[in-house]
């Protein structure tokens, strides 16, 4: 397994034959372990040489997804197939576009067809609507009529007469109803008020014969005189996609037609559902193989895509094609590519061959489901650099404790973790089902949250911490020996007890050993009474939280020791990895030797103050005492002021003098060891090339000489100047190195310090987390507990308590579990990527990604 | 307290300005962002490159899979032709557009709302020039630009005088109050839909600076500049157009849009011109119109004065980006992708008929 270190690629050269191209790069898609590379990247994507197949392919989908939107307008549901089928023959490729061709002919000639139909369906109900409604208008309309002849009559007596003009032209029509406002405005403006509209609406939904959508329209009746108007109102009637039907005059003719029109309609019904049977045998038939026909093109496709890669060599008639590939699994490679010439019946095999590569490679880790969480942790920083040591593998342990830390909570931490197991349980149902974005983040790390919920009962239990509730398993060692007599006393006197560690300490047994408490903190610390606690869980959690940090560099210094012997570049080793080992140990780690040695020490009361003994190691350097002294050079009694000896006064001097040499001394170290190294070595290179009768062998040995710089490049300790340098000797630029040197030390000194300080952010999350839960638990659950109010009924506090339970509990999993969680996994993520990765990790690197069909189809799936 | 004290103030010039700022984003912020996206889709020259080298209209659209358009043309199918590129072109604008206004509040909503108004004028012309040459009305409805169509659109072939045009279907359009100084034409032939055209074009372009400007703060800097290019172009054309036409000048110098940089100075010699010379000369007394009129030829190879102005349009557009808080951006980028979509139905039409010496004639945006 390869997760310390990125797999050993390699850049290889495939020559394909032409006949036999397909048909392993087909066996090479199912095995998924090569990346091509483009070989020709000026090339558009139009001028490429499998552009006409990628065209087909453009084409087939294009029928697919037509055929798969009728498919889903019928509401079938597509069968998806048991296996992946594989990619077809080429040839297979037309028969394939001929079927698609010919079910997408067919299926235009059903849908012309029914929509014809529905057309037709569409206007004989519109029809029978109009019958049916207009004959309420008519006989409003003879009524008027008959008034308006009477007012005419007298009129025309007058006149002399006019029979004809009496007589009033109408259109019927149906309208969509949204525009019947308009359309009644507008006839009203363009016919100057001279026409007579009447509309209803219809009841029924109508389908519309093209889109199928429901529609709502409207029956309308339009009386006006004379034939101008008659143009008028039909292009009005026209410019609204207003449909007009003939409609006779008498009463007993649209009794008639209305009849004839019922059983056009039944006739029709009949026909519609047939075409509708066929239709649906036809798409059923495409539902059963639409899934695998889409793989197949996918396939075929991706096939092609990367045959563009390749470049065609046209004397040997080849596809040279190069790409990356894992060195352990050439075997598998190769046998893919006999695997495809022998499928093609190619009688010329095809070569792989391994070539020197310019660029660096990919990175690539084989990750499981369980290292993959922890493995995307570190890339959302940074690709690993090729073969540099993988941050990720100690990420497993690191992580989730960092969190710890700061989450100790026993009872938060189980149900983190039993969140996540169940995660775990049916991560197999639930793989396939999309989670949404927010859920399949945390499914993902479900795996990380698992060991966060483990880990934080593991430094609950250490804080002796369950719900702001300590568990007292071994009994408390601390003993109050006080009388009632003692305690009314203190009462009176409001004075607190301070107990002695000398007299108030054994279990209730003052024959016992005087052993502390077996397993994490004393449960006495807890209790509500202990004035003090907090004071001392801070100086508990400060300082383990500074040697938990120092430890962390530390490692991480030590990783970057064992890339540098990884890549050879041993002036990396003296130059870099010593000094910083130096520095952080003479600094940081004599503060945590002292922060031991001060638990070691017990009780005294001489303590000094670690924060001001390592300021005073600096201030107070020339003075012969770092602390205070009597005129004897003995340490004196304590002042308060925190300035007391650690130990010996003139020994503590002595090493606290020699530590900051050291330290001061490692800052040039690591500034000028390495460019100056280089520079002699790019002057002695180019004084032996000058001075060398034969310049071809020095060059030789040059290049080996500078081998290890040019792996050393990889670890991204001198920028580009050595890069430039490997290729030609030109271009080496002392100042640049020099630059990135300077940042380089001035950014490891300083990060020491505010790393270290940074640090402390494990004990700050820490004590907010126990602070908030305790206040929780006070204002919410232990209120009802405890209040007098609630004496004597015995109903109503429980009721009470059941309802206090669900807010807290609410609370709990709101704040605590999600909010508070989510901070100490981000400066988690924090401490990872800044403290810890700083220190030795790249993540200059790009990925693998591999030309497999697997991925391909899940990503087509995905979108 | 603090609030109060911001109201009672004086509402300078200063403060609004600084008002418009503080607030523009809560309204406008999301749309702002959006537009300014869209615009970073906007073709690049090295597009353009590699669409002049397109054999047939299939390369085009493989190419264009690659830029913002994305899969726009994937459920055509092949052949492809010039014409369903368009169509596609436009739907595609049309809905941007149609989510921007809907996202939109006032006074964004009213000011997307007059750019679309161009756009109907331009179809109301389409339709009555269309039925006067006896189209039907299905396929002049079919080529009417679709950010520029509303309810009544379809009717407009009814009419048959202006007044009637007025009264039956524009009064209830928003164009309404453009149309008014049309009504008196007495009948719709040729010469007066061209007559409808420009006065329409003339009253929206100095209603739409008028709004701008009531607008104030950097949208009324910013879209000044392009509609007074807009409306100082329209002025020029005309005048170019009028040469050898029945036109009076009088009736000519009423077409003047009057927001422009040439307004009134300008437009009073531009009315006077009677051939091309003059209208040089009285264009180029302003300072940032003479590079327009030089190196203009009507020879192959020379450009003519349409591109040099498309050019600068493109350009003032672009400058359209570079202030903030302003609504001029939602202007410049539809002008801009109705550039582009010339530029790609360029392209298309030369790589279809294969006439690819003319090919380098679009305007390059970025």
């Amino acid at each position: 397994m390869s997760i310390f270190r990125s797999e050993e690629m390699t850049l290889s050269q495939i020559f394909l034959q032409s006949e036999a191209a397909y048909a392993i790069v087909s066996e090479l898609g199912e095995l998924g372990a090569v990346q091509f590379r483009d070989l020709n990247p000026d090339v558009n994507a139009f001028q490429r040489k499998f552009v006409n197949e990628v065209r087909r392919c453009d084409e087939m989908e294009r029928t697919l997804r037509f055929l798969n939107k009728e498919i889903e307008k019928a509401e079938l549901c597509v069968q998806d197939p048991h296996t992946r089928p594989d990619a077809p023959h080429p040839q297979e490729m037309i028969d394939l576009e001929n079927k698609f061709e010919q079910l997408e002919s067919e299926m235009k000639e059903i849908n012309a067809n029914q929509e014809r139909l529905n057309r037709n369906f569409l206007e004989l109900m519109e029809l029978k609507q109009i019958l049916n409604k207009t004959s309420t208008f008519f006989e409003e309309a003879g009524a008027h009529q008959a008034e308006l002849t009477e007012g005419l009559h007298d009129k025309s007596a007058l006149l002399g007469g006019e029979e004809s003009s009496r007589h009033l032209n109408f259109v019927a029509g149906v309208i969509l109803r949204e525009r019947v406002p308009g359309f009644e405005r507008l006839l009203w403006r363009a016919c100057r008020g001279n026409v007579f509209l009447r509309y209803t609406e219809i009841e029924e939904e109508m389908e519309d014969p093209v889109t199928g959508d429901i529609v709502h329209k409207c029956v309308f009746i339009i009386f006006f005189q004379g034939d101008q108007l008659r143009s008028r109102v039909k292009k009005i009637c026209e410019g609204y996609r207003a449909t007009l039907y003939p409609c006779p005059d008498s009463p007993a003719e649209r009794r008639e037609m209305a009849i004839g029109v019922a059983t056009r309609i039944e006739d029709l019904k009949t026909v519609l559902g047939q075409t509708q049977d066929h239709r649906c045998r036809v798409l059923q038939t495409v539902a059963k193989s639409l899934r695998s026909w889409e793989i197949k093109v996918k396939k075929i496709k991706a096939i092609y895509h990367a045959l563009n890669l390749c470049d065609f060599d046209s004397t040997t008639k080849c596809l040279i094609g190069e790409c990356w590939c894992p060195v352990s699994d050439l075997e598998s490679i190769r046998s893919a590519i006999r695997r495809g010439t022998e499928r093609s019946g190619s009688s010329v095999p095809s070569v792989l061959n391994s070539i020197a590569a310019e660029e660096n490679p990919p990175t690539f880790f084989r990750n499981n489901k369980f290292t993959k969480g922890f493995q995307n942790i570190v890339e959302a920083y940074g690709v690993a650099n090729y073969q540099e040591a993988n941050p990720a593998l100690f990420t497993i342990i690191t992580f989730p404790f960092l969190f710890a830390i700061m989450f100790g909570d026993c009872g938060h931490g189980l149900i983190m973790a039993l969140f996540a197991f169940t995660l775990i349980l049916k991560e197999k149902s639930l793989m396939k089902k999309d989670l949404g974005e927010m859920f399949s983040t945390i499914f993902a790390g479900r795996y990380v949250v698992f060991l966060m919920g483990l880990f934080s009962m593991y430094t609950g239990l250490i804080y002796n911490d369950c719900f702001s509730k300590a568990f007292d398993i071994f009994g408390s060692r601390w003993y109050i020996g006080l009388t009632a007599q003692d305690y009314q006393s203190l009462e009176k006197a409001d004075k607190e007890f301070q107990m002695n560690p000398i007299e108030n300490w054994y279990n209730g047994n003052i024959n016992s050993t005087r052993s502390p408490y077996p397993f994490g903190i004393d449960p006495i610390w807890q209790e509500t009474l202990s004035e003090n606690s907090i004071t001392f869980t801070n100086s508990f959690k400060m300082k383990m939280s500074i040697i938990i940090g120092v430890i962390h560099m530390t490692f991480g210094i030590t990783l970057s020791l064992s890339n540098h012997l990884f890549f050879k570049s041993y002036i990396s080793i003296i130059g870099e990895f010593i000094p910083q080992v130096l520095f952080l140990m003479s600094l940081f780690g004599y503060l945590c030797a002292a922060i031991i040695y001060k638990w070691t020490l017990g009780v005294t009361q001489n303590a000094p103050s670690l924060l001001i003994t390592l300021i005073n190691m600096f201030l107070q350097f020339t003075s012969p005492y770092p602390c205070k002294v009597d005129s004897h050079g003995h340490p004196l009694k304590d002042q308060g002021d925190g300035q007391n000896c650690l130990f010996d006064p003139a020994a503590q001097g002595y090493l606290q003098k020699l530590l900051v040499v050291m330290a001061v001394v490692c800052i040039p170290w690591m500034l000028l060891t390495k460019p100056l190294y280089l520079r002699h070595k790019h002057k002695k290179a180019q004084s032996y090339s000058i001075n060398s009768p034969y310049p071809d062998t020095v060059g030789l040995t040059e290049s080996e000489g500078e081998d290890d710089e040019v792996v050393h490049h990889d670890d991204d300790n001198d920028g580009p100047g050595s890069k430039k340098d490997h290729k030609g000797n030109r271009g080496f630029q002392f100042s640049e190195i020099f630059v990135h040197q300077a940042i380089h030390t001035i950014e490891f000194c300083l990060g020491c310090i505010s790393h270290t300080a940074s640090y402390l952010r494990l004990w700050a999350l820490s004590l907010a987390h126990a602070e908030l839960s305790n206040v929780l638990w006070n204002m919410v659950l232990h209120t009802v507990l405890q209040t007098s109010m609630l004496d004597g009924m015995g109903f109503v506090r429980a009721i009470a308590i059941f309802l206090a339970f669900g807010f807290w509990a609410l609370l709990t999993i709101a704040i605590l579990l999600i909010m508070e969680g989510l901070s100490a996994f981000l400066h988690t993520l924090r401490l990872h990527w800044v403290e810890f990765q700083s220190k030795f990790y790249g993540g200059d690197g790009y990925k693998f990604s591999p030309f497999s069909f697997a991925t391909i189809l899940e990503g087509e799936d995905e979108t | 307290i603090w609030v109060a004290l911001l109201l009672d103030k004086p509402k300078s010039t200063m403060d609004m300005l600084q008002l418009g700022d503080w607030t523009f984003n809560a309204d406008n912020g999301y749309l702002e962002g959006l537009v300014r996206g869209f615009k970073a889709g906007i073709l690049s020259e090295a597009d353009y490159v590699n669409l002049e080298q397109c054999e047939t209209l299939e390369d085009v659209k493989l190419h264009l899979q690659s830029t913002s358009y994305g899969s726009f043309l994937q459920n055509e199918p092949s052949p492809l032709n010039v014409s369903t590129v368009d169509d596609k072109l436009k739907e595609l604008l049309v809905v941007e557009f149609e989510h921007m206004r809907n996202q939109a509040v006032q006074p964004l909503s009213q000011f997307l709302d007059f750019v679309t108004y161009s756009y109907m004028i331009d179809n109301i012309v389409l339709l009555i020039s269309g039925t006067l040459h006896g189209r039907p009305a299905s396929e002049l409805i079919a080529n009417c630009h679709p950010l520029g169509s509303f309810e009544q659109m379809e009717s407009v072939c009814i009419a048959t005088t202006p007044a009637d045009l007025y009264n039956a279907v524009l009064i209830d359009t928003p164009l309404a109050p453009f149309f008014q100084e049309c009504v008196s034409q007495q009948d719709l032939d040729e010469m007066n839909v061209e007559l409808i055209r420009n006065t329409l074009y003339k009253a929206y372009l100095e209603a739409f600076y008028e709004f701008c400007q009531e607008l104030g703060g950097r949208t009324a800097e910013v879209m000044g500049s392009l509609l007074q290019f807009e409306a100082d172009r329209r002025a020029v054309i005309i005048t170019i157009n009028s040469f050898g036409t029945e036109l009076s000048k009088d009736d000519r110098a009423k077409l003047y849009p009057r927001c422009g940089k040439l307004h009134p100075d300008g437009l009073a010699r531009l009315a006077r011109a009677d051939e091309y010379e003059s209208v040089r000369v009285a264009s180029e007394a302003y300072g940032e119109y003479r590079p327009l009129f030089e190196g203009v030829g009507t020879n192959p190879g020379d450009k003519t004065l349409e591109d040099k102005f498309f050019e600068h349009e493109v350009a003032l557009n672009k400058d359209a980006f570079l202030q903030q808080f302003q609504f001029g951006v939602f202007f410049a980028y539809i002008k801009l992708k109705e550039q582009e979509h010339r530029n790609i139905i360029w392209i298309s039409e030369c790589v279809a008929q294969r006439n690819r010496s003319k090919i380098k004639n679009y305007v390059p945006i970025f």
